[in-house]
């Protein structure tokens, strides 16, 4: 945003954003179009795109002002034409909840816009012809804004378009928190008998360079010709831009900040290589297939649980604050197999756990390890907590068990039965064993 | 004619702009290569850029090999770019004060869209940092237009069947890019503005020397003409002649149009069928012509025009050819003003695609061989190329060839490939770092030379001012109170011949110079030495000058020692010139003759 000053004296002028200015500063004459104020950089500095494309900023202290004739129109211009369905072709529903994959930059913030119809889409990545698209405008959010409740019109939102006749549903999300919403949507849509492929990018669409046109591709590819009737997540497979992988929704999470390939399977292979070119080579032979069963929708959930990571040095009291707020649940990532802070009597866990047990409320064990399972009998210390009352959740990643023990909680009387749904598998969650991986 | 040039030369800072990466390729070998395709996409006011779209439209795949030191997430663009390299900016600044232009309030950071993947990103980073300097020449002053800092893109390895394979060492190098006004006068003129600016650059210590370090754009257009811009030319040799044969390009253009309005009047080249002839050529001699499909088109009222020479070896047919190589990526094509013999096509065949392209005596044809997407794709460049040719030269970017000439390369990319690189923040640029700069300002070329002439002659002081060593030979010259022609002989002249003869003197380094004239101020040796001991050091980097002296038995006679010499060559008969010149010959590494002259004539 530019300074007040320099917002009075636009106004003073008449002069909007995108209006061609000449701009006099120390002596320099410059015209060009006004250009919106990045978030960053000195707002006393007017921004002016010059006609040879380049902006460069000029301080306003003591700059004269002018407008010019003509104006431009700042941003990118989404296409309202509608695209109509074709026989023969089959069908893919994309519901755009926002995040990089579907935006442009927005000159005025600095960050991105959602901004996509299907017509935009299929301009963007011309190979989606072969399918009809129907695009459905849900959100534009970015990922870490996201809450429970926005699952919940995501689940609904993919459940009427399950019932129509498209083949698969694609939904375009923010990565950052991406996988919450593939475990969110895999509780929540029961019976699914149709692929529902999460996908997003980590270059923004606005430069040629964007992951977004492959994995857009090779995700309504995936939703349309395969028989996984689940709910996946479906991105680069490596740097190249070569072939993407889909995740199982529950077995997903997303390691590098930037990397094409961030989101990696965990604790379990993925479950397709799906190429550019529409091919798709299945790797993972456990899952759900295709059918004419009827999908239902059960979108409750206990939005009163906590995600708590342990380290050297915690404050058991952050526990008293959750179950202070009346907190139904909580989930510890612990280090290494599970542990918590247990020996030095000050600082230990246990009798938080012991407590929280005793008030009905579900201690569920993870590991900040990531990889691996957790497991309650190794070590004494590990027994301790189990004795406390703690539930030991397998193979499960922690972002799971948060958004599991949400969906158990709204669906059990009591602490014994969601303790037995916290460790039962419901969505692929839980593995009993751990295969061999490369 | 109007004329002006842009200079992109690297800067020699120790990383690269946006990056922690090293600056400096050096001879590391590749250790992975990645896979990338780039898509055409619309700039911030919604446009798609014409340059983007071309490349868009071959459809390539481009491949980038990494490497340890000087590759790091940003060049892959996996991950966003670090703040820019200050170093950097401040010798852009340099540069905009050396020139006399304005600084800018605040740079902000472009990307502009290139999609031939020479940058992994889709865009360069790039900048304007000033504007509106000027330079003094011969022909009058000329305008600087703008003066930008930007990324050095990727360096190409090879380039086959529609894939390139890049090297990503290079790309962030810092550069500055500076365009002139269209104020250059004539070829000569745009030869020595190239040169005057490649001095100033060289001036401020803070560039890069050596192959590949500079390029030449060139702009040109003629009354009538269009504005081509002429990419990368490396030798300041060839600017002359590069101009030369595209103003001679440009004139022929236009005499083809006017022919073109004698023959077609106000109608234009209708669109021409495409002719499968494949089976024609079938059992050809000649394998140019052997392919999976040949394909024939007929160019209506062309004949003759296609063999228009536009400049010494260069016909109208290939500007034609040109643009089917570029879009479709063909070898090229073969026209009916050409030679048929050159590609074993005989009259019968030559009659017979006449025949079937429907050719009469006043029309011409092409025809092309390949695969069969790409022969369509080049015939209707071709027919693109032809329908250009009725407004004359067109606007675009043309590629240095060896021989000074110039081939199309893209059409000329428009201002919506520029847009805001949201990831670095806009760096401001204060008045008091602008004074720190101008206060540190190396002097200006001329003023440098002046200064030289008066102590050394004219082809030592037009070498020392432009070498890298300069710094080094002030730094000597004014701390060490050393006599200025020998440390410039010395780092000019006995470096270079110490390096012709093998002597490996990249060892030697600033301090090692420094060592070698602090023991000479002591004296220690004399001048007559200095060859001989570069050379040991430079062979055994590890040991010092002194120890080189020592072990070279090269220190200087004491005078004790010179008068005992001196002595008993007088005993022997000698006497003055003759005595001097036989001490002289027998301890030349060791006596300095000043002083022997002395003790003779004593």
């Amino acid at each position: 945003m530019y300074s007040k000053k320099i917002q009075e004296k636009l106004k003073e002028l008449g002069i909007e954003i995108g209006d061609r200015v000449r701009v006099k500063s120390r002596g320099e004459v410059c015209e060009g179009i006004l250009m919106p104020k990045q978030e960053l950089g000195d707002p006393n500095a007017i921004v002016v795109k010059l006609s040879n494309g380049y902006a460069i900023g000029l301080n306003f202290e003591g700059a004269g002002l002018e407008k010019l004739e003509g104006h431009r129109k700042i941003g990118f211009k989404s296409s309202d034409e509608k695209l109509k369905h074709v026989a023969g072709k089959p069908t893919v529903s994309i519901i755009s909840t926002g995040g990089t994959v579907a935006s442009r930059v927005d000159y005025t913030t600095g960050g991105v816009n959602a901004s996509y119809s299907a017509s935009d889409l299929v301009k963007a990545v011309p190979e989606l012809g072969e399918f009809n698209i129907d695009s459905k405008f849900l959100f534009g959010m970015m990922s870490e804004d996201m809450r429970a409740e926005h699952w919940k019109e995501m689940a609904k939102a993919v459940f009427k378009e399950l019932k129509t006749d498209a083949r698969g549903v694609v939904v375009t999300h923010g990565t950052d928190t991406m996988h919450f919403s593939t475990a969110a949507l895999s509780f929540m849509l029961k019976d699914l008998n149709k692929p529902v492929v999460f996908t997003g990018s980590q270059r923004s669409s606005d430069r040629g360079s964007s992951d977004s046109f492959m994995n857009m591709l090779c995700a309504v590819n995936f939703a349309s010709k395969s028989d996984v009737a689940e709910v996946s997540l479906l991105m680069h497979g490596s740097s190249s831009d070569d072939f993407c992988y889909a995740h199982r929704g529950t077995k997903v999470r997303k390691l590098h900040t930037s990397k094409r390939d961030a989101f990696k399977s965990v604790n379990d292979e993925p479950l397709a290589k799906i190429f550019p070119n529409g091919k798709i080579e299945m790797i993972n032979s456990n899952y759900r297939k295709r059918s004419e069963r009827e999908v239902s929708l059960d979108d409750k959930l206990e939005e009163k649980v906590a995600l708590i990571k342990t380290y050297p040095g915690m404050d058991p009291e952050i526990f008293d604050f959750y179950l202070g707020k009346k907190f139904k649940g909580i989930v510890i990532e612990g280090t290494g197999l599970g542990h918590v802070p247990t020996a030095i009597e000050k600082y230990s866990l246990i009798p938080r756990i012991k407590e929280a047990t005793k008030a009905g409320i579900p201690v569920c064990i993870t590991s900040q390890c990531i990889f691996g399972r957790v497991h309650e009998f190794v070590y004494a210390n590990l027994r301790k907590e189990y004795e406390a009352g703690a539930v030991f959740c397998g193979d499960m990643l922690s972002e799971v068990a948060y958004v599991k023990l949400m969906h158990v909680l709204a669906h059990s009387k009591d602490l014994e039965e969601a303790k037995k749904l916290m460790l039962t598998n419901i969505a692929g969650e839980l593995n009993e064993r751990t295969p061999v991986f490369e | 004619m109007k004329c002006g040039i842009e200079i992109h030369q690297r800067l020699a800072t120790e990383k690269k702009l946006f990056c922690g990466c090293s600056a400096q390729p050096g001879e590391e070998k590749p250790i992975a290569t990645i896979e990338r395709r780039q898509k055409a996409v619309a700039g911030e006011l919604g446009e798609v850029d014409l340059a983007a779209l071309h490349e868009y439209s071959r459809n390539r795949i481009y491949r980038y090999q990494v490497f340890p030191g000087t590759t790091c997430l940003v060049e892959l663009d996996e991950e966003p770019p670090h703040d820019m390299n200050k170093d950097a900016l401040e010798t852009v600044v340099e540069v905009c004060l050396l020139l006399n232009a304005k600084v800018v309030d605040e740079v902000q950071v472009m990307r502009k869209t290139v999609i031939d993947g020479s940058n992994t990103c889709g865009f360069q980073r790039t900048a304007i940092v000033g504007s509106d300097g000027s330079m003094e020449t011969s022909k009058g002053d000329v305008g600087i237009q703008i003066i930008c800092l930007e990324e050095e893109s990727c360096g190409i390895v090879e380039e086959k069947n529609g894939e390139i394979t890049y090297r990503l060492d290079r790309l962030g190098i810092p550069l500055v890019e500076i365009a002139t006004a269209a104020d250059i006068k004539d070829a000569k003129h745009a030869r020595e503005v190239a040169e005057k600016l490649g001095m100033i650059l060289r001036a401020t210590g803070r560039v890069q020397r050596g192959i590949g370090t500079i390029r030449q754009d060139i702009n040109i257009s003629i009354p009538g003409g269009a504005r081509v811009e002429v990419k990368g030319a490396q030798e300041l040799g060839l600017i002359e002649t590069i101009v030369e044969k595209e103003v001679k390009r440009q004139e022929g253009l236009l005499r083809v149009k006017e022919e073109l309005e004698k023959r077609f009047g106000k109608n234009t080249l209708e669109k021409p069928a495409m002719v499968d002839v494949t089976e024609m050529f079938k059992n050809s001699a000649s394998k140019l012509l052997r392919k999976e499909c040949v394909l024939a088109m007929k160019l209506e009222k062309f004949a003759g025009l296609l063999g228009e020479e536009l400049y010494e070896n260069r016909r109208l047919g290939t500007e034609l050819s040109d643009y089917a190589v570029a879009k479709a990526g063909v070898g090229g094509i073969i026209h009916s003003d050409e030679k048929f013999e050159k590609y074993s096509i005989g009259k019968g065949d030559a009659d017979e695609l006449k025949k079937r392209v429907g050719a009469g005596e006043k029309d011409a044809f092409v025809i092309v061989a390949g695969e069969r997407k790409a022969c369509e794709r080049a015939l209707e460049s071709v027919y693109e190329r032809a329908l250009h040719t009725f407004k004359g030269p067109q606007n675009e970017v043309r590629r240095v060839l060896p021989d000074g000439g110039t081939a199309f390369m893209r059409p000329m990319p428009g201002s919506a490939r520029l847009y805001p690189e949201t990831d670095v923040p806009p760096v401001l640029i204060s008045k008091e770092w602008i004074g720190e700069v101008r206060r540190k300002l190396p002097e200006k070329p001329e003023e440098r030379k002046e200064k030289l002439l008066k102590v050394l002659n004219e082809e030592l002081a037009e070498r020392i001012m432009l070498s890298k060593n300069y710094p080094l030979f002030e730094k000597i010259v004014n701390g060490l109170k050393v006599e200025p022609k020998l440390v410039a002989a010395t780092l000019e002249e006995t470096v270079v011949s110490l390096r012709r003869e093998g002597a490996p003197v990249e060892n030697l380094n600033e301090n090692k110079f420094m060592e070698l004239f602090i023991e000479y101020k002591c004296g220690k040796f004399v001048k007559a030495a200095i060859p001989e001991i570069l050379r040991y050091v430079s062979r055994n980097s590890g040991e010092s000058v002194s120890h080189a002296v020592e072990k070279l038995k090269l220190e200087k006679m004491s005078e004790k020692e010179l008068k005992k010499v001196a002595d008993e060559k007088k005993k022997a008969g000698k006497k003055g010139k003759e005595l001097i010149e036989e001490i002289m010959r027998e301890h030349r590494l060791r006596v300095d003759i000043s002083e022997l002259s002395k003790i003779v004539g004593a």
